[in-house]
């Protein structure tokens, strides 16, 4: 499962320290034959001493180095997990040892590691790192040429460092989360030109043909996990023009020599691979791990002990101040929405038509309209059309014909495109809500006072302030409510969910993607005679949304809906049916959100019954990590009143 | 013990998921230059997998096997340590990019064509005239990219020979 082990404050032990030493002579006789020969071995045991009596090991770079983690009563282990990676046999848990056998291998040009090289340009940032530190001395330890790294270092020609972050994408869940990888930018590198950067990307390496089982297997770390440096233009196609996810840029506030370590670092982990955890060691942990060693002083894994959610550690990046500049990258679905919104009503007509049947742009009535905005016009169609037709395969094929149509049509217009603004479908993530929540509320059930204290690990609702996140779209992760009714004399587990996620995706004649709603857990419930009594449910649904502008925005959606249930409560202790649900969202103003819904379900399985339930809640925001709710919730002779005051953290 | 069952619950969206379409996973024609590239392209991108894959994609966000942009792997395909061939960069640029490209040169400017000029060697202040030609000549170029990418960097290097402003750029060549 990769639970890491909690870090505890530093301790020296010098008793091991000394078994240490012993380990490091033992490594030295070893490798007398082969590596020692070449070098200078009074030096080499030179260098082990001074490095011992300087406390080397203990230093917090060769630990960032060396991904040690403290172990959870005494020493450490590495979260490195591929054994080339160690100089020393036992280098996964001894600090020492492994940096004794990294300088004994360093007096040699034998090949080592996953990338074949001598050990001093494997492991280029460790011994730029100890010749600082111990201050080598070239003539009797002679420095490799290294032409492979330094051939690597110099096609960068890396001048910053910046954080990709691709927003959520709600229909694979998945990558709901969003992702983090680092781009490597390079010198005299303009916004125009940035796509040709090389990133440094963390992913679980896959086979190609994988089925079913690779979604458990990336979750409980059964994949290795690789570093890779795939061009920035093939990640913006995935995210931007495939799966239409806005990007967020974030540049590191990075010095040459911060740069400089962080490469060398990257190129180090070319020997390594770490197993793949999709919740703790995932992508975002991985590029942490590579910022610090940019910047040992910085700890920044020791903030995420259980989990790492990629906004999160976007947050903390901005907060520690290394944030230089932040910019946008709108997915061809925003562009697309916000080129339409800036069009009349007569334009939107023709871009309908035009995505229909690019003949209609032969037609004097679209030559009517401006050469600017005919223009603007087909290029919005076009955009649409790329959207549709991009990685589509033989379905994409009309689209992209129709594509070739109006693109030699625009190329015959000399204008230069209306620049307008394009504002992100998804606002800057850093600055929305914490992912996690807690609530205090009090309110009344029936007849019944209650006190509640509610908790979600993650992430956000439909209620929750939208800024940072998705629009529309609820993910919640492991919720759970917990309350003490007056009349009763303990406190009760009230509901309790592991996921429940709503997707709504507003249709209109360009976009037309289901909303489509998953829930499961436990609540309580009254039934029959049966007063708070526990239930457990699923409940899932398929349906379509409509948004429009009336006061502020609304969102109107219609679902079908699924659902059984399962408790005493119910005669044979389960009922299973089906039925709709409608609803509506609204907000009113940038602060304050409205949330509306019915449902009526009806059971033929099981407790043969029907439900009508409707809920109306409100959410007013006080600040970015504070809000206040009032919800209400009705099913069949069952009333419930909720005033919470919500924090994130 | 929360991680646990937040794993649980996140497995158990994936197997519905993966349920629900189960399609026949077809490959994915390599069309580019010599050393492979064509795989990298996404033409088939969503369609071409299960669901289940592309789930397991970004669980993972592993889209590409580490071989090819893999830190120090030595050489493989088009790439030295995870870097292209400096003779292949443009090429690959243009394959890969060819949808982005078509529209920029149709529109007469955008990022994907700036950077294509950019590693042809075209300087900054020449680049205006060149993006000016490609519109100028659109039919011709996406017809000479349609047959092979290749034929597209080659049909704007020698255009770029024989256009007065950008002359210069050729000669260097």
């Amino acid at each position: 499962m990769g639970f890491r082990s909690h870090r505890l404050e530093p301790h020296k032990s010098f008793r091991f320290v000394f078994f240490c030493c012993l380990t490091a002579v033992f490594q030295l006789s070893a490798l007398s034959g082969g590596a020692a020969a070449t070098g200078d071995s009074s030096y080499l045991t030179e260098l082990i001493e001074r490095a011992t009596a300087a406390h080397l090991a203990d230093e917090r770079e060769w630990h960032v180095l060396l991904h040690y983690n403290r172990n959870l009563f005494s020493g450490f282990t590495s979260m490195q997990d591929d054994p080339g990676f160690f100089m020393a046999p036992d280098g996964k848990t001894n600090p020492q040892a492994e940096l004794a056998a990294t300088l004994t291998r360093f007096f040699s040009d034998e090949l080592v590691g996953r990338s074949k090289q001598p050990a001093q340009c494997a492991f280029v940032a460790r011994y730029h790192w100890l010749k600082d530190k111990l201050q080598f001395d070239d003539r009797r330890l002679p420095a490799q040429p290294c032409e492979r790294f330094w051939r690597w270092f110099n096609e960068f020609n890396a001048e910053a460092i910046s954080v990709i972050f691709p927003t959520g994408f709600m229909n694979n869940p998945a990558s709901m989360f969003g992702h983090t990888f680092l781009r490597i930018d390079a010198k005299g590198q303009t916004p125009q030109t940035r796509i040709l950067a090389y990133t440094i990307n963390y992913a679980a390496d896959v086979p190609p043909n994988a089925g079913l089982e690779y979604g458990f297997k990336g979750v409980f770390g059964l994949y290795q996990g690789n570093f890779s440096t795939i061009p920035y233009y093939l990640k913006v196609q995935e995210y931007r023009d495939i799966e239409n996810r806005d990007i967020w840029e974030y540049q590191l506030d990075f010095t040459e020599q911060q740069v400089r370590r962080l490469l060398m670092h990257t190129w180090e982990m070319g020997n390594a691979y770490f197993d793949y955890f999709f919740f703790d060691e995932n992508c975002s942990f991985h590029i942490l791990s590579l910022i610090e060693a940019a910047e040992p002083s910085i700890h920044l894994l020791d903030r995420f002990p259980f989990y790492s959610i990629p906004v999160d550690t976007v947050r903390l990046l901005a907060e520690s101040g290394l944030v230089r500049e932040v910019v946008s990258r709108p997915s061809r679905s925003t562009l697309v929405r916000r080129k339409r919104e800036a069009m009349n009503q007569e334009e939107r007509s023709w871009l309908n038509q035009l995505i229909r049947d690019p003949e209609a742009l032969k037609s004097e009535h679209f030559r009517s309209l401006s050469l600017d905005r005919q223009a603007f016009v087909l290029e919005t169609a076009s955009d649409y059309l790329l959207m549709r037709g991009s990685g589509a395969g033989a379905e994409g094929e009309p689209f992209r014909e129709k594509n070739k149509a109006i693109l030699s049509a625009r190329s015959q217009m000399k204008v230069a495109p209306t620049e307008i603004p394009i504002e992100p479908y998804v606002k800057r993530p850093d600055l929305g809500h914490g992912t996690s929540r807690i609530g205090f509320g009090a309110g009344w059930r029936n007849d019944r006072a209650f006190e509640e204290i509610n908790v979600r690990a993650a992430y956000q609702d439909l209620l929750d302030p939208e800024y940072g996140y998705t629009p529309n779209a609820q993910i919640e992760l492991m919720s759970l409510a917990v309350r003490h009714y007056h009349n009763e004399s303990q406190a009760r587990l009230e509901r309790f969910s592991p996921l429940n996620m709503i997707s709504l995706s507003p249709m209109d004649s360009l976009f037309q993607a289901p909303s489509w709603n998953l829930n499961l857990g436990m609540n309580t419930i009254n039934f029959g005679g049966c007063q708070l009594c526990t239930n457990g449910y699923f409940n899932g649904g398929l349906g379509g949304a409509v948004e429009s502008h009336f006061v502020g925005r609304q969102i109107f959606y219609a679902m079908g809906q699924v659902e059984a249930d399962a408790s005493k409560a119910y005669e044979d202790n389960y009922r299973i049916g089906g039925g709709a649900t409608f609803g509506m969202l609204t907000n009113l103003t940038d602060r304050w959100k409205l949330w509306a819904s019915g449902t009526y379900l009806r059971f033929p399985l099981g407790d043969k019954s029907e439900d009508f339930r409707w809920f109306v809640g409100q959410r007013f925001t006080l600040t970015t990590n504070l809000a206040f709710r009032v919800e209400y919730n009705h099913r069949s002779h069952d009333n419930d009143v909720l005033a919470t005051l919500q924090m994130y953290f | 013990m929360m991680k646990r069952v937040l794993v649980i619950s996140v497995a158990l969206l994936f197997g519905l998921q993966a349920g629900f379409v189960m399609a026949a996973a077809t490959g994915n024609p390599d069309t580019g230059p010599g050393c492979g590239l064509g795989k990298l392209a996404w033409q088939n991108y969503p369609h071409q997998k299960t669901i289940g894959v592309q789930v397991l994609e970004s669980t993972t966000n592993g889209t590409f096997g580490s071989t090819t942009f893999g830190i120090s792997s030595g050489t493989s395909g088009c790439t030295n340590d995870g870097q292209f061939w400096a003779s292949e960069k443009t090429n690959i640029f243009a394959a890969i990019n060819f949808d982005n490209l078509a529209q920029d040169m149709a529109v007469g400017q955008g990022e994907h064509l700036a950077s294509l000029a950019t590693l042809m060697g075209i300087p900054a202040d020449q680049q205006p005239a060149f993006f000016a030609m490609t519109q100028e000549r659109y039919a011709y170029f996406i017809k000479a990219g349609e047959s092979s990418p290749t034929a597209m960097v080659k049909a704007l290097n020698d255009a770029s020979a024989t256009q007065p402003k950008l002359a210069k750029v050729s000669l260097n060549k």
